[in-house]
């Protein structure tokens, strides 16, 4: 016997409350595109719980894709992080506002 | 009497009479503007059958007996029915010939006058539309489509008039002209839906029969007769409204020969006669009207008599024998004020064409120096104008005598003496305003030293040589129309049969007494007679009695100050009242509220500007905010 | 409580405590290092919950590839310690109540809902099942998903294509 469903769906709720927060305040590209990963990850494990709680697999393959996603995400992600501090040479996200 | 083949020859007849104009003016304004000569002939060539079919029309129909209407419903709503189609009686048929015939004449006559002119088919689609109107104005089955026609004929006046836009007086003679009638048609239109809610139903047939308005009060019945007149009075250029037409002569000059005798002004007259049973119903707006033709007949000529202008002077004696028609319409005697309708709408188009021989000629206006030019050389104008002045001043073997001789029965029937008086005062003046022009015509004058320079006349020579072809053009409508200026009183008793069945004051015409042939015919020879003395005579000086008398000349001159009354009323009550007010509404309020907005919307573009500081961060708090606010909505 | 309890507080306490001291590192580094640590936990749990393959994954993919990816990029680009403020208060403050908000909201409904409170029971996927059942159920969605990480794939090489283009121009200072 584990803990309660509920437990592991807090400790999820903390994790990604931690990405999300990292994700605002950092004022650090790489600490954003970190930021998401952690809430990535806090939505993973929601989902193998979820996935044991319901006895189902289909949580289980979510987290398969949230993976891949995550691969993604972050090769795409840093790639234009990198090309954009080659432009500007900065990873400040308040320097990015051409668009102002 | 439907799907009879003589249905469908007449309904074909009076369609292709109507809307060929129409599709020549489409087709002139959007395919061939770039090809005058085209355009010209288009334009012609539609008129050309439109008269075909009124005259055919008017051969089918001599001895119509009822009159025959071909409607369809234009729309029907609840108790609402408004008919639409073509009513075809004797008056009709008159109108339609006259007008169709003074159109083709009178564009004929313009291949010559507007030859060169850059805007020559914009002209010929003018005198299209024009005609169009016309046309379907006279053959209108209810009063709400002569509405229509009415309107689009005020349209196209303005259209022509305004024709040389280059020029500031051509574009504010028209507006004047637009705007005027515009007061006028205004009344119309009221009076038209007052006598529609009252009687529920528009048609010209039903409201001419007396047994429709039987039961409408004799109390609305003059308010909407007085009403529908002032449509008249703007159209027909009376006693009130009258200004705008001696202006409207800035246009090309066959345009006034057509607005000015058997179109724009003619159609009040012919509204007159179209409802004249409807008006003859009220005993008291009847004599408004007569009051009315009075004044303006009398005004206009007093106008005339001293005039410089040559086109000026017949714009005045336009509404002089206009007021005479309503005069002669007022007083009960329908077939005098038709007949002088006709007889006008020829020699009066007679008058102005040849004025236009003579302008466009020697670029000139003035009379004196027409005269100074010599435009007495021209043979075929010159006799053309004495014989329509004589016919205007009502001399015996033309068609003015007769017209003028039964407006006088008509007036003599009436039980007060002063309208006769002023009647035959009026023929009086006629004969002396028009042979005045005539006689500073015929014997020029050196005034002074301004005997007409050689080189001057080298110019007007070679001037003719350039307007040689154009002259045959307008030569012939000349020669047409004072043949038929001359023939037409001789057909008096017929024209008489034909037209005066249903007419009133048959019978008070038939007991005039002797000496009204005679007084009018007296009363025309002097006219002639003082011009002569004043004008026409060797040593005579050429001064009228009137220029003697400055202050009343000086009167005459400036209209009797209507148009500066109008002018006063238009600033103080017009520009200083309302303009003001308006202009003050529009900068304080609809400004201010509109500028308030702008501002509003550009401070509030600052604060909002202020919130985008193009940082992702700040959005992604943003999401994080209304993501825990949401989830705070769904716990709660 | 038994055993498989303590574990998952304890690997919980420790996934927590490790993304928190991370995301207020100064140091990219050393965040990137104690995110690792979270991963390797987040693992184990996934191996508590009963996805032995998952857990493998979250080690070779998460803490293998894309925490290495992190470490390439730190590293390749040498960062000139700024004047960064790791939280500025204009952030910080309304996230943190935010984020107040919302674990203390998703705690109370995760407690207060009727059904959740059962401990969970031991269960095992095994990969043999769960590869069965992927390819049973959701094989379009695999394909789905290799053409995104081709997609993806393609974006980065094109960026990295477009970076050696612009070098000429603008690059001249990285040199």
């Amino acid at each position: 016997m584990i803990a309660p469903f509920s437990h592991v769906l807090v400790v999820a709720g903390i994790l990604f409350a931690l990405g999300a927060f990292c994700a605002v305040t950092r004022r650090n590209l790489i600490m954003i595109v970190l930021g998401i990963e952690i809430m990535l990850n806090a939505a993973a494990i929601a989902f193998v719980g979820g996935s044991l709680h319901l006895d189902n697999l289909d949580g289980q393959t979510f987290v398969l894709f949230i993976l891949a996603v995550a691969a993604t995400e972050v090769s795409v992600g840093l790639a234009i992080i990198v090309y954009a501090f080659r432009r500007t040479g900065s990873f400040d996200p308040a320097d990015f506002n051409l668009l102002r | 009497m439907a799907g009879s083949p003589a249905y469908a020859v007449d309904l074909t007849a009076m369609i292709a009479a109507t809307m060929l104009p129409f599709v020549s003016f489409l087709t002139i304004l959007i395919a061939t503007r770039g090809r005058p000569r085209l355009s010209a002939g288009l334009s012609i060539g539609s008129v050309t059958i439109s008269l075909a079919c009124s005259i055919a029309l008017l051969a089918l129909h001599f001895h119509l007996a009822a009159p025959i209407e071909f409607s369809t419903r234009l729309l029907a709503s609840g108790g609402l029915d408004i008919p639409f189609g073509f009513l075809l009686d004797r008056l009709n048929l008159l109108m339609i010939a006259i007008v169709s015939a003074i159109c083709f004449l009178v564009q004929v006559y313009s291949l010559g006058y507007m030859a060169g002119d850059p805007g020559f088919s914009r002209y010929y689609g003018f005198m299209s539309l024009f005609t169009w109107a016309m046309m379907s104005l006279a053959l209108s089955a209810s009063l709400l489509q002569l509405y229509f026609f009415w309107e689009l004929v005020g349209l196209s006046s303005y259209l022509l008039i305004g024709f040389w836009y280059e020029k500031f007086s051509a574009t504010q003679a028209g507006k004047k002209a637009f705007v005027m009638t515009r007061a006028g048609d205004a009344a119309f239109f009221i009076g038209l839906l007052l006598l529609f809610v009252h009687t529920g139903d528009l048609s010209i047939a039903h409201l001419d029969s007396r047994s429709a308005l039987s039961g409408v009060s004799p109390s609305f019945l003059t308010l909407s007769a007085l009403l529908i007149f002032g449509g008249i009075v703007g159209k027909s250029a009376q006693f009130p409204l009258m200004t705008w037409l001696p202006d409207a002569m800035e246009g090309p000059t066959p345009v006034s020969a057509l607005l000015h005798s058997a179109t724009m002004v003619a159609a009040g007259v012919y509204l007159f006669a179209r409802l004249f049973p409807f008006f003859s119903m009220s005993s008291v707006a009847m004599t408004v009207f007569l009051a009315i033709g009075t004044i303006s007949m009398l005004l206009a000529s007093t106008m005339a008599i001293v005039s410089r202008d040559i086109k000026k002077v017949w714009a005045y004696s336009t509404i002089s024998q206009l007021g005479f028609m309503i005069m002669a319409l007022g007083a009960g005697g329908y077939f005098a004020g038709v007949f002088h309708l006709t007889t006008h709408a020829g020699f009066k188009a007679l008058l102005f064409l040849c004025s236009g021989v003579f302008i466009h000629r020697y670029e000139t206006n003035d009379i004196y120096e027409l005269s100074r030019f010599g435009a007495r050389r021209m043979v075929i104008p010159t006799v053309s104008i004495v014989l329509g002045a004589a016919a205007l001043s009502g001399l015996p073997p033309l068609s003015g005598y007769f017209s003028k001789e039964a407006i006088m029965g008509s007036l003599a029937a009436m039980h007060n003496p002063l309208w006769l008086a002023a009647g035959l005062a009026g023929v009086f003046l006629t004969a002396y305003y028009s042979f005045r022009v005539i006689f500073i015509l015929l014997f020029p004058r050196a005034e002074g030293a301004a005997s007409p320079p050689p080189q001057e006349a080298g110019i007007t020579a070679g001037g003719h040589a350039a307007h040689e072809s154009g002259y045959r053009a307008m030569a012939w409508p000349l020669i047409i129309l004072s043949a038929v200026s001359v023939i037409f009183g001789f057909f008096k008793t017929s024209f008489k049969d034909f037209i005066g069945g249903g007419a009133a004051a048959g019978g008070a015409a038939g007991m005039e007494p002797s000496w009204l042939h005679i007084a009018p015919l007296a009363l025309a020879l002097a006219g002639v007679g003082l011009a002569w003395v004043e004008f026409g005579r060797k040593g005579a000086k050429q001064i009228g009695f009137v220029d003697r008398m400055p202050v009343l000349s000086r009167l005459f001159a400036e209209r009797w100050y209507i148009d500066r009354f109008y002018g006063l009323v238009v600033e103080f009550v017009i520009d200083r009242g309302i303009s003001r007010l308006c202009s003050q509404n529009d900068r304080k309020v609809i400004d201010g509220s509109i500028d308030g907005i702008c501002e509003g919307t550009v401070e509030s573009g600052w604060v909002v500007a202020f919130l985008q500081t193009g940082m992702i961060q700040y959005r992604l708090l943003a999401i994080l905010g209304v993501l825990a606010l949401l989830l705070l909505c769904f716990y709660f | 409580m038994t055993l498989y309890g303590i574990l998952f507080y304890l690997i919980s306490a420790a996934v927590i405590g490790a993304t928190a001291i991370a995301i207020t590192r100064k140091n990219l580094m050393h965040a990137v290092v104690y995110l690792i640590v979270s991963f390797f936990g987040t693992a184990m749990l996934f191996y508590l919950f009963g996805a032995p393959l998952l857990a493998a994954f979250e080690v070779i993919i998460y803490a293998g590839a894309i925490m290495v990816l992190f470490l390439f990029v730190v590293m390749m680009i040498r960062e000139e310690p700024s004047g960064e403020s790791v939280f500025p208060a204009t952030q910080w403050v309304p996230a943190a109540f935010f984020c107040l908000i919302y674990v203390f909201v998703a705690a109370a409904m995760a407690v207060q809902t009727p059904g959740l409170n059962a401990p969970l029971k031991m269960l095992t996927a095994s990969p043999i099942q769960f590869a069965v059942h992927v390819f049973e159920y959701h094989w379009f969605s695999i394909e789905v998903v290799s053409l995104l990480l081709l997609v993806a794939l393609i974006g980065a090489l094109n960026l990295g294509a477009g970076k050696s283009a612009h070098c000429g121009q603008d690059g001249e200072e990285e040199k």
